[in-house]
């Protein structure tokens, strides 16, 4: 597997590491126990299209936003994933 | 109680041996290690790419690198080492910490990477031979010209890799390694090396 970095290009899959789903949205801080539960623990095991961090450490050590169906590793969108990172994002 | 002696040497002291090694005849692969360098790394604080670029250009006379690339100023080398961030190569103290922290007050973070790397130039016939057993990166010219760099992993350690002006028409990649992870990493160059026989130096050229 090989991802795309909007940095640097394309880079073999050992310049990064796997953080999880990118979808979990920290809860606001009077949302309550439950909320946070799942915020921390509760992951959906998503066969198919799933958004993901990864981090690429072993490059521009720039966190990433990766889509990825996880049924035949196809990567179909990167990009820098916001607050995490590259000053560029958001400005 | 032990007595422990704190002496101050570069990161390769031990691993280089100056000379010829690996195969005997003419050597396929040049290693020069460059010693007494500065080193900055320059980081834009969020929101001021804008500044720090414009920061950049009034103190080296050129753009800093935006994307994987090296440009050579008068005095310096300015490498891309990630998203709004940029490495300060110069010699001779003209581009200190302290000289750069007046011209990025307020638009980026520094940090003095002076003696936190080590800086090992590669050139020879055989140069992209032994590189592409390292590295996943296409070295190929018509890729990696003059100029063109790379923030890269070679043996899992990671590396700023970069190709400056061709010496007696070779081309030349130059290496910055994390101090601590030099020696590993020149005994990996000289393993892959070997076969094509070695040159090894130093030099405080940049
Ligand atoms: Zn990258």
């Amino acid at each position: 597997m090989r991802i795309v970095c909007p940095f640097c290009g394309e880079r073999e899959l050992g310049e990064f590491t796997y953080l999880g789903d990118a979808k979990p949205q920290r809860p606001a801080a009077d949302a309550g126990e439950d909320a946070v539960y799942d915020y921390v623990y509760l992951r959906d095991n998503i066969a198919g299209v799933m958004s993901e961090h990864w981090y690429h450490g072993g490059g521009c050590r720039a966190w990433l936003k990766v889509t990825r169906n996880t049924l035949t590793h196809e990567i179909s969108a990167v990009e820098p994933a916001a607050g995490a990172g590259a000053a560029k994002v958001g400005a | 109680m032990a007595d422990f002696s704190w002496d101050i040497r570069g990161p390769l002291d031990r691993a280089l041996v100056a000379g010829a090694y690996g195969a005997q005849g003419d050597a396929g692969v040049s290693l020069t290690e460059i010693r007494n360098f500065d080193l900055v790394q320059v980081m834009a604080r969020r929101g001021k790419a804008g500044e720090t670029a414009k920061a950049a250009k009034a103190r080296f006379g050129i753009a800093a690198p935006e994307t994987p690339r090296a440009v050579a100023a008068a005095d310096a080398t300015l490498i891309w080492s990630g998203p709004d961030q940029f490495l300060v190569l110069s010699k001779d103290g003209r581009h200190s910490i302290e000289s750069l922290a007046i011209v990025f007050a307020g638009s980026a973070s520094l940090s003095d990477q002076s003696h936190a790397r080590a800086l090992i130039s590669v050139s020879g016939d055989k140069a992209r031979a032994m590189l592409a057993k390292l590295s996943s990166i296409d070295l190929h010219p018509d890729v990696f010209g003059v100029g063109a760099a790379a923030a890269t992993s070679m043996d899992h350690t990671s590396v700023t890799l970069w190709r400056g002006n061709d010496r007696s028409g070779q081309a030349v990649f130059n290496l910055l390694v994390f101090a601590t992870f030099a020696e590993s990493l020149w005994h990996t160059i000289l393993d892959s090396a070997a076969e094509y026989g070695v040159t090894i130096g130093h030099s405080e050229e940049l």
